[in-house]
């Protein structure tokens, strides 16, 4: 079994010891030490302990990382340097890491430093929005040459509004000296959406305005907080604006002449996110006046460092088995070459602790269904080439290791049926011979070539359908078996088993006779006992249910034809690229014509299929396969350790 | 007139390009998925441009029913030998008949799969916006429609292959 098996630990020590050990534990990083939450709600346990833990120091570490966080925010968004591919964590020995944490205060200013000057940044931005915005609502206004303070004269009063587009100027002037004759309109602007009008009246006859603006829905435009003319105002937001460019630049400047201190920030970062978790853990720590308690996970295989480590700081502990109905936090063991097939049983969802890892049993098949899919020897190399290069070049951890490695597995996987196929990008040998140098040289398939016989190609993939589909069938029947329940692996798996074996044997017309009994035993038998939890009359409905069940294996194994179709898919589209390509004949022009739409045509069919062949390959092993036996649900495990962003703490030698 | 255009129209290699052509018409599923899944993958970009990528990845799945579209129109195309240099050859009115009929599944099913499965990716790339790390999710669900696709592909191919020239 893949899942790694835990075991229970629970620990007492003395109080002055728990600094200690909690660190060492820390680097050992193989216990989960579970909450205690439960506990304290017992009277029993309430009465003798406390919770540990020291929520204040927690949140201001958490303050810190943030300022922290702001610095290399500002250092990733401003700064210079050129970004990996990919963000790996540089392996750095314990020494030298707390080496360079010596100055660790002067950093820790630096940091601030920066994250005040990213945090100018935005203040700036807010600002020039501000002077941006006061600036548009004035442009309407540019040619309104009356200082803006002036309200009016003694007599006479000034209303600045706009009016919506719909409205007719001429119109509102004529009902406006309808009213009287003394007053004043001027048209200052006009846009889509509104007029933008200046309208001079007498303070007397204030009333008799108003109803017309009313009338026409005017809105007064106020500019209470500006002086003097609108091209001055103007002006001087432009060069506001300037200004806060400016500074901007040089704020922008500063950050990037100080991005050599980048490296030093990164571990700051890291050395208070040990800090950080330090302090948090304690607060799944139970404490006496003299002592303390946790309890947790341990992988069996890790046991013995453990063990060693608890007795190096004179604890008592006790070690476990996991009760039987228990859940357990999972982690997966696997072999080198089944290992990256993790990523896609994580993506679909970790086992539950009562279950297997499918992962050992899906590689192979996942490999398999991807290289027929993609089905290139071109393509597969590439995807070869480039995976491997990749981890060769970086540092990769986790999961994105795991994809990039598993990747690398199906691109030579894909080679593989590339050369089984005759796919070279598509028939690119058989093309450029036969243009540029009038020759038959074909790259011949090593087995056949799933174009001149589909069919064959077509019984090839239902057969390994069927075979997969056994598969997760016999992982069914031993999950039952190993949970007592015989009857059922041979109720739901071997009935269905003599079925389906039997009418396959029909279907191809080997062994008549022994393939018809075990098609009717099958049949018969999923009839009698399909009802078998059911009550009632259920139980003979629950048999025809459950027998009706094989239109469902009938739809699980054709859904392989999709095999055939996806590798149809790219070599006659690599083809359709060659054929366009060769167009133009040979010669010189034809070669430039062929180039272009080469590298255009064959890169999109790549990554498309590719991106095919990893979406179905992962649906055929989701769906098909794990719907056979696979539940998933588990809790991943998740130790207590050092878990750094930027620096890998290399562990020291021994 | 009449009888030039019942000879045009009843006429093998017509038919035989006309269901090239239908075969050719999945693309309008395609273009109609990958639209509604480009306006929901704006819709998330624009809270986070980081999910770019993924949103991409989701994007591009209902695009494969245009691919297949093709891929059909294609064969036909060499099959009658409008591609390949040997010039179109006469076929007989059945002939023709036969791959009209053969390109109907592919075209049909990849219209309205090609718009379901955009649908389904629209909603995959709104899964992703609220989180990222279950897009196999996103993609496995979008997936399942395709599979129509995938069977219309080759059960036209198939007849396509099956027609005698």
């Amino acid at each position: 079994m893949s899942i790694a098996s835990m075991k229970k630990l629970s620990v007492i020590g003395l109080a002055s010891e728990k600094k200690a050990l909690m660190k060492s534990l820390m680097r050992l990083g193989v216990v989960e030490i579970t909450t205690q939450e439960g506990k304290m709600t017992d009277e029993e346990w309430s009465r003798l302990v406390s919770l540990d833990g020291n929520e204040s120091a927690v949140s201001e570490y958490d303050s810190r990382l943030l300022t922290i966080e702001q610095a290399l925010d500002a250092f990733s968004k401003y700064g210079t340097e050129k970004k990996p591919l990919f963000q790996t964590r540089k392996p750095v020995k314990r020494n030298d890491f707390e080496q360079k944490l010596k100055e660790k205060e002067e950093i820790e200013a630096e940091a601030k430093k920066i994250a005040s000057l990213s945090a100018r940044i935005l203040e700036l931005n807010t600002e020039a929005n501000k002077v941006e915005a006061n600036k548009l609502s004035l442009l309407p206004w540019k040619d309104y040459d009356i200082p803006l303070e002036v309200q009016g004269t003694k007599e006479t009063e000034i209303a600045m509004g706009v009016v919506p587009s719909v409205s007719d100027v001429k119109e509102f002037e004529k009902d406006l000296k309808e009213k009287t004759e003394r007053c004043l309109v001027e048209l200052v602007n006009s846009d889509a959406e509104q007029h933008y009008l200046f309208v001079l009246y007498l303070k007397g006859e204030r009333d008799e305005i108003e109803d017309v603006l009313k009338l026409y829905g005017f809105t007064r435009t106020t500019f209470s907080d500006l002086q003097g003319s609108v091209a001055s105002n103007i002006e001087a937001f432009d060069k506001k604006l300037s200004a806060i460019a400016e500074e901007k630049e040089r704020v922008i400047e500063e950050i990037q002449s100080r991005q050599g201190s980048r490296e030093d920030v990164e571990y700051l970062h890291d050395s208070l996110i040990i800090e950080r978790d330090q302090a948090a853990i304690r607060s799944r720590l139970l404490l006496t006046k003299k002592s303390f308690y946790l309890d947790g996970w341990v992988p069996r295989i890790a046991l013995d460092e453990v063990e060693k480590l608890l007795k190096d700081h004179g604890c008592y502990y006790e070690i476990e088995s996991p009760s039987k109905d228990e859940e357990t936090p999972i982690l997966l063991l696997n072999s080198r070459f089944n290992s990256p097939f993790e990523s896609i049983t994580k993506l679909y969802a970790l086992p539950n602790s009562k279950e297997i890892d499918a992962t050992p049993f899906f590689a192979l098949s996942y490999a398999i269904f991807f290289g027929m899919m993609l089905s290139d020897a071109a393509y597969g190399l590439i995807i070869t080439v480039a995976t491997f290069t990749v981890m060769k070049k970086f540092r990769l951890e986790g999961m994105a290791k795991q994809l990039v490695n598993m990747f690398l597995y199906c691109g030579i996987s894909t080679i593989f049926w590339g050369v089984m196929f005759g796919g070279f990008f598509g028939d690119m040998v058989s093309v450029i011979a036969k243009t540029f140098f009038n020759s038959d040289i074909v790259f011949k398939p090593l087995w056949f070539e799933p174009m001149q016989d589909p069919m064959k190609l077509l019984y090839f993939s239902l057969l390994l359908g069927g075979i997969h589909i056994f598969i997760g069938m016999a992982l069914n029947a031993y999950l039952s078996i190993r949970d007592g329940r015989l009857l059922d692996a041979v109720f739901d798996v071997g009935l269905w088993y003599l079925l389906l074996i039997g009418l396959a044997l029909m279907l191809v017309g080997v062994a008549a006779p022994l393939a018809k009994w075990m098609s009717i035993i099958g049949a018969v038998g999923i009839l009698l006992t399909g009802g078998r939890h059911k009550k009632g009359l259920g139980k003979v409905i629950g048999g025809f249910t459950s027998l009706y069940g094989i239109t469902g294996y009938l739809a699980d194994i054709l859904s392989y034809s999709r095999l055939l179709a996806l590798g149809l898919a790219t070599g006659v589209i690599a083809a359709v690229v060659n054929t366009m390509g060769s167009l133009a004949g040979g010669g010189l022009k034809g070669l430039i014509l062929f180039i272009i739409v080469f590298i255009i045509g064959h890169t999109y069919n790549m990554l498309i299929n590719t991106l095919g062949s990893f979406v179905h390959s992962s649906r055929l092993e989701y769906v098909e396969f794990f719907g056979k036996f696979y539940e998933g649900g588990g809790e991943a495990f998740d130790p207590y350790s050092e878990k750094t962003k930027y620096i890998e703490i290399l562990r020291e030698d021994k | 007139m009449s009888i030039e255009v019942a000879n045009l129209v009843l006429n093998g290699s017509y038919l035989a390009i006309l269901g090239a052509a239908i075969a050719a018409l999945a693309g309008i599923g395609s273009a109609l998925g990958v639209g509604v899944a480009g306006e929901a993958a704006s819709g998330v970009v624009a809270e986070d441009p980081k999910k770019f990528g993924q949103a991409l990845i989701l994007q591009a799945l209902p695009g494969t029913q245009g691919i297949y579209g093709l891929l059909i129109a294609f064969i036909i195309l060499q099959k009658i030998g409008v591609l390949g240099g040997s010039g179109l050859i006469d076929l007989t009115i059945p002939q023709g008949a036969y791959i009209f009929a053969a390109s109907l599944p592919i075209g049909l099913i990849g219209i309205f799969s090609g718009y379901a499965q955009g649908k389904a990716a629209a909603a995959g790339i709104m899964l992703i916006s609220k989180r990222p790390e279950e897009i196999a999710k996103g993609m496995v669900y979008t997936a399942m429609v395709e599979t129509y696709a995938v069977l219309a592909l080759l059960i036209s191919f198939l007849m396509i292959n099956g027609v005698r020239i």
